[in-house]
């Protein structure tokens, strides 16, 4: 059956010309078209059908092609059906998201790093300056880096919105500097504050910006601009080398560590 | 009776619908900055495709879509095929291929009539895009049989 999906309809219908009156029953009028010629497994992927009618049609023509034989159904590739729309950003925008997700994955571990702080403990310490070491470096260098060098400058600067994200990261970036500060000192209730605020401060600074800021940039710009971004945030993830997968497999060791897996993103 | 053929080449007569508004007397200006125009005969490393957004249209496109030249030709680098008539269409593929890592294009756009068998042309791009060593961002539009823009999406 499989091998039937790579070949041209036209010579699987002259083979088995049921298969042809089994497409027409599913509006796919192969068998009297006198041009093209399609693959089976392509005929059945562009005319996106239903996956209850997708799965009835292989098990229909399998049952003429090969009787009797158990089949894989293949899994073809479709369209999202129409429903309730996922914000669609442009592939630029998207790779924002995707960081973004990996940073509230960092976000959600916060509570449990903070429930059994224990600054005097050298391990305790090392894991507040791992989590700091990830804000500084993926969120606030490669991240933030990408928003304020290159996306904000598409607009004019002196907009509301943008100084609000500005104004937000550099609050973010106090905060740090607190946590910084008190792991220096040993002061858990500093730490405790500045790492909380911090985690909450940044979970509304994404939200506003996969959900509004994003998607009103992406609807400003051009085409041409697209790729522009594109290849600009390329270039930067060019110069982070493998830094994104270090920092993405450290946020996967903590999940492990504290919850047996992962708990958000 | 329902239509029992390919979707593709089903018949349909709009002349009772044509809204045309007249153009307004002056003549309108092409956008084509380059030629040739079919996949076949383009080089994928022409300068007019080096670093630029390029137009991926099916044939039928530029007959159905009103405002061909200024929404969609105007400052791209275009391409025409037709995924279900072409013949070797693995040679699309490695033009297309080439075009990203070799020319270095900015962005692909694709341009399809609503037909079900011109989604071969998207998937055509997509293959290529995938295959390429060089990323480049994608984005097809489905054009209706009297020229609306039925979806737009970065693919
Ligand atoms: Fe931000
Ligand atoms: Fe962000």
């Amino acid at each position: 059956m499989q091998s039937f999906l790579n070949q041209s309809i036209k010579a699987v219908i002259r083979d088995y010309p049921e298969v042809g009156q089994i497409l027409d029953e599913f509006e796919i009028g192969c068998a009297p078209c006198s041009v093209g010629d399609c693959l089976l497994k392509d005929i059945v992927e562009i005319h996106n059908l239903s996956p209850e009618d997708e799965r009835l049609l292989m098990a229909r023509i399998a049952g003429v092609i090969s009787p009797g034989e158990k089949i894989e159904l293949p899994a073809v590739e479709r369209k999202k059906p129409a429903g309730p729309k996922e914000l669609k950003y442009s592939p630029p925008v998207k790779k924002l998201v995707e960081e973004h997700k990996l940073i509230k994955r960092c976000l959600a571990l916060i509570p449990r790093l903070l429930e059994y702080l224990d600054l005097q403990s050298e391990a305790d310490r090392e894991l507040v300056l791992g989590a700091v070491d990830f804000i500084r470096n993926y969120a606030d260098r490669f991240h933030h880096a990408k928003e304020e060098d290159i996306l904000f400058k598409y607009f004019d600067e002196n907009l509301d919105i943008l100084k609000v994200m500005h104004q937000e990261h550099e609050t973010g970036r106090a905060h740090v500097r607190a946590v910084l500060a008190g792991v220096e000192e040993r002061d858990s209730g500093v730490v405790r504050e500045h790492l909380d605020a911090y985690r909450e401060l940044l979970k509304e600074h994404i939200k506003k910006e996969d959900e509004i800021l994003y998607p009103w940039m992406d609807r400003s710009f051009s085409t041409s601009q697209v790729g522009e971004l594109y290849s600009r945030f390329g270039e930067v993830d060019r110069q982070f080398g493998e830094a994104p997968q270090k920092y993405g497999a450290f946020i996967q060791g903590l999940e492990e560590r504290f919850c047996g897996g992962r708990i958000a993103g | 009776m329902t239509f029992q053929g390919c979707p593709g080449s089903k018949t349909f007569d709009f002349r009772g619908e044509a809204t045309a508004e007249e153009s307004p007397g002056e003549k309108i200006k092409s956008q084509l900055k380059q030629w040739p125009v079919q996949l076949h005969l383009v080089s994928p490393t022409a300068p007019y495709y080096q670093g630029a957004d390029v137009l991926l249209a099916a044939d039928c496109v530029a007959y159905a879509l009103g405002d061909f030249h200024q929404q969609y030709l105007k400052g791209k680098a275009v391409a025409i095929a037709c995924p279900k008539l072409d013949e070797g269409q693995e040679v699309y593929l490695e033009k297309i291929k080439a075009m990203c890592e070799e020319a270095k294009i900015n962005t692909l756009t694709v341009l399809i009539m609503q037909v079900p068998c011109c989604m071969g042309l998207l998937k055509l791009a997509q293959e290529a895009v995938r295959q390429s060593s060089r990323k480049v961002p994608l984005k097809y539009a489905v054009v209706s049989l009297q020229g609306e823009i039925l979806e737009e999406e970065w693919a």
